[in-house]
């Protein structure tokens, strides 16, 4: 055995050339795979933090009805009496913000916008205390300040204030309807602008304060949802379990959803984004491995009869096979050190600095939740993973050109030219 | 004291195709090879010399006829019975000498011991001594691109010998060789035969290489044209002969 060890380790160094530009080949390419799965599972991991934190909480409470029409935000379908919900899950250390979300139309008057005009709005009514404690709009706040209780006055995303020319202490009306379908006209000053990591929330989001909106859609202290703040690693059928068991003991009409079916759109984009990443990392490996494939069909045939002159010699077709296949290895290791030290060390800045896409993602939804700063993520995982299917692949691909050439007769072998 | 029966070929024939055409190479050989003997199987281009020394190696099977080999008939071992007889008791010397180019020559001819399974003292020991047989003690950590032509058939030799096989087989071990090295060659395997009692077997259509056998075999077309001693034969009443 260390005989056909010690044989592949010099054939390693035969062709110098070859071997480098092989191990370079299959380095580049686990490098990409390294530095692609940082980037994604990056995007990912921030988009998920962005999307629980600045959307959709860990999970919400809603009415069933509320839930199953919930594209038009049916006020008449809210949760009454939500107190002592909001006392239950405080006593099961569970951070809970009740809102209440309705849609409504916003009118700017020339002066001081740049223009009339109006734009159909979905307006989030936040209670100002417990908001805090599930949601960071507050501390997202660049300009002016967070809302207060009781007050006609509201905080906009920071984009959509851009968008339509507004600064804080402009004027607003929300034209919307209450509770009972009667339509009902809300003036408000815009206090403040959040720009948060969250494109979504940056470029629609408008808030306002809970008691405000109760009184002016006449909602009678009910509310369209209650968002929970949960660890969001952890498992999802433990977290809504324990919401059911915890707040909608005797509240059949409610329902919990869980911040991933909230968040459908995010997570089908993501699973499909990193579908089509697995597709393009994998042609990165088939061209790594068209390339060891070929140093090694070289490699044996130009050594056929070296082959034979070994079994002449008594050596049988498995050993030589395991040569040539620890050759390839050989290869696969140095590509596979090389691609992971590469890929290591281009992934520092990725994790550190990230790669700024502030000016693509402001005007492109791309649908992930991040507004600028692109990061990568490190993952022991991706990395050993490169590492041994570097060097598995290199070993599998040598397979059939030894096979191939094993399969000769030793005379015709010792007479191959 | 008379020399045992080491191989015995009886009636042997070998076909090959080549392209469209079958050719017979071997047409009824019969031949008895002594233990120890220095023996040269001669003929011109496409005599079967090369065919006849692949069945005696166990690198090739006949068609029809026996061959045994130290009373072993090998057409009924199998591939891996063939190896392992090949491994332990056949040392092959090629024409182009067929050493392993990235490894030394001491790492050369150590190599049929390391598929022995000897212990790495053993190898070194045994190694450096039948390089300093072979004369080449001192170029044992060359590899053979920094050795002469007659300083890699006598690294190929060691490498033939050194696990004292029972037979040698040399298929025109001088043709890639000057007269003068080549026959250098002859004198150390005349010399290794004496000293370790091997059986040489060597394929040649050189004359002078044939005057240097102990017994010539000729063939032509197949078959044995002539099997006689030479006048470089040590003892006539200890080896075969037909002549």
């Amino acid at each position: 055995m260390k005989f056909i060890v010690n044989l592949a380790f010099k054939n390693l160094f035969r062709h110098k050339r070859r071997t480098l530009i092989t191990s370079i080949a299959i380095a580049v390419g686990l490098a990409l795979f390294i530095l692609i799965d940082s980037m994604l599972v990056g995007i990912e991991e921030d988009s998920t933090r962005n999307l629980v934190l600045y959307e959709t909480g860990s999970a919400r409470i809603m009415d069933t009805q509320f839930w199953e029409e919930h594209q038009n935000l049916p006020l008449s379908h809210s949760i009454e009496n939500p107190q002592p919900l909001l006392q239950n899950l405080d006593a099961a250390g569970i951070k809970a913000a009740p809102r209440t979300v309705f849609s409504g139309e916003l009118i700017m008057k020339k002066d001081p916008y740049p223009e009339d005009g109006s734009i159909q709005a979905r307006i989030t009514a936040v209670d100002p205390v417990r908001d805090p404690e599930v949601f960071r709009i507050a501390e997202s706040v660049s300009k002016g300040r967070f809302l207060k209780e009781d007050r006609l006055e509201v905080v906009l995303g920071a984009w959509l204030a851009e968008d339509i020319g507004a600064e804080v202490g402009y004027p607003l009306t929300i034209v919307t309807r209450t509770k009972g379908g009667f339509f009902q006209t809300i003036d408000v000053d815009i206090v403040g602008l959040a720009n948060t990591p969250n494109p979504v929330v940056n470029r629609t989001g408008i808030f306002m304060p809970l008691e405000t909106a109760d009184y002016y859609l006449q909602m009678e202290g009910s509310v369209t949802q209650i968002d929970t703040n949960l660890p969001y690693q952890g498992k999802i059928n433990e977290q809504t379990d324990k919401i059911r068991s915890t707040a909608l003991k005797n509240r059949p009409e409610l329902i919990v959803v869980d911040w991933k079916t909230l968040g459908k759109d995010f997570v089908a984009l993501a699973a499909t984004k990193s579908a089509s990443s697995k597709v393009i990392l994998f042609l990165v490996f088939i061209i790594a491995a068209v390339g060891i494939s070929n140093t090694m069909l070289m490699s044996v045939y130009e050594r056929v009869r070296e082959i034979g002159m070994l079994r002449a010699l008594g050596m049988r077709r498995h050993e030589i096979r395991l040569a040539f296949l620890i050759e390839a290895g050989g290869i696969g290791l140095i590509g596979a050190s090389a691609g992971v030290l590469i890929g290591a060390l281009l992934n520092i800045p990725l994790v550190n600095t990230g790669i700024d896409y502030s000016a693509l993602m402001r005007d492109a939804d791309m649908g992930y939740r991040i507004t600028g700063i692109m990061r990568g993520l490190w993952s022991v995982r991706t990395i050993l993973t490169a590492f041994f299917t570097g060097v598995f692949l290199s070993v599998l691909t040598a397979f059939i050109p030894t096979r191939k050439a094993l399969r000769m007769h030793i005379t015709d072998a010792l007479r191959f030219q | 004291m008379r020399r045992k029966s080491m191989i015995q070929i009886n009636k042997v024939k070998k076909t090959y195709q080549s392209g469209e055409t079958r050719v017979q190479a071997l047409r009824g050989v019969d031949l008895e090879i002594k233990n120890g003997e220095f023996l040269s199987i001669a003929g011109p281009s496409g005599s079967g010399k090369t065919t006849l020394l692949n069945l005696i190696g166990c690198l090739d099977t006949a068609d029809e006829g026996t061959i045994l080999i130290d009373n072993l008939d090998i057409a009924e071992k199998s591939r891996k019975e063939l190896a392992l007889l090949r491994r332990e008791k056949i040392g092959f010397v090629f024409q182009s000498f067929n050493l392993i180019p990235v490894l030394t020559a001491f790492e050369n001819a150590a190599f049929p011991l390391s598929l022995l399974g000897i212990s790495e003292q053993e190898i070194e020991d045994r190694t450096m001594g039948i390089l300093k047989e072979v004369g080449l003690e001192e170029m044992a950590h060359r590899k053979p691109a920094e050795l002469s032509g007659g300083q890699q058939q006598r690294v190929a030799i060691a490498r033939a010998l050194i696990k004292g096989p029972e037979i040698v087989l040399a298929d025109e071990p001088t043709a890639n060789l000057d007269s003068k090295t080549g026959q250098d060659i002859l004198e150390l395997m005349e010399e290794l035969n004496t000293r370790h009692n091997t059986t040489f077997i060597f394929s040649t259509h050189d004359q002078m290489v044939m005057e240097f056998a102990h017994r010539l075999v000729q063939l032509h077309d197949g078959k044995i044209h002539s099997d006689q001693l030479t006048a470089r034969a040590p003892d006539k009443n200890t080896v075969g002969s037909r002549g």
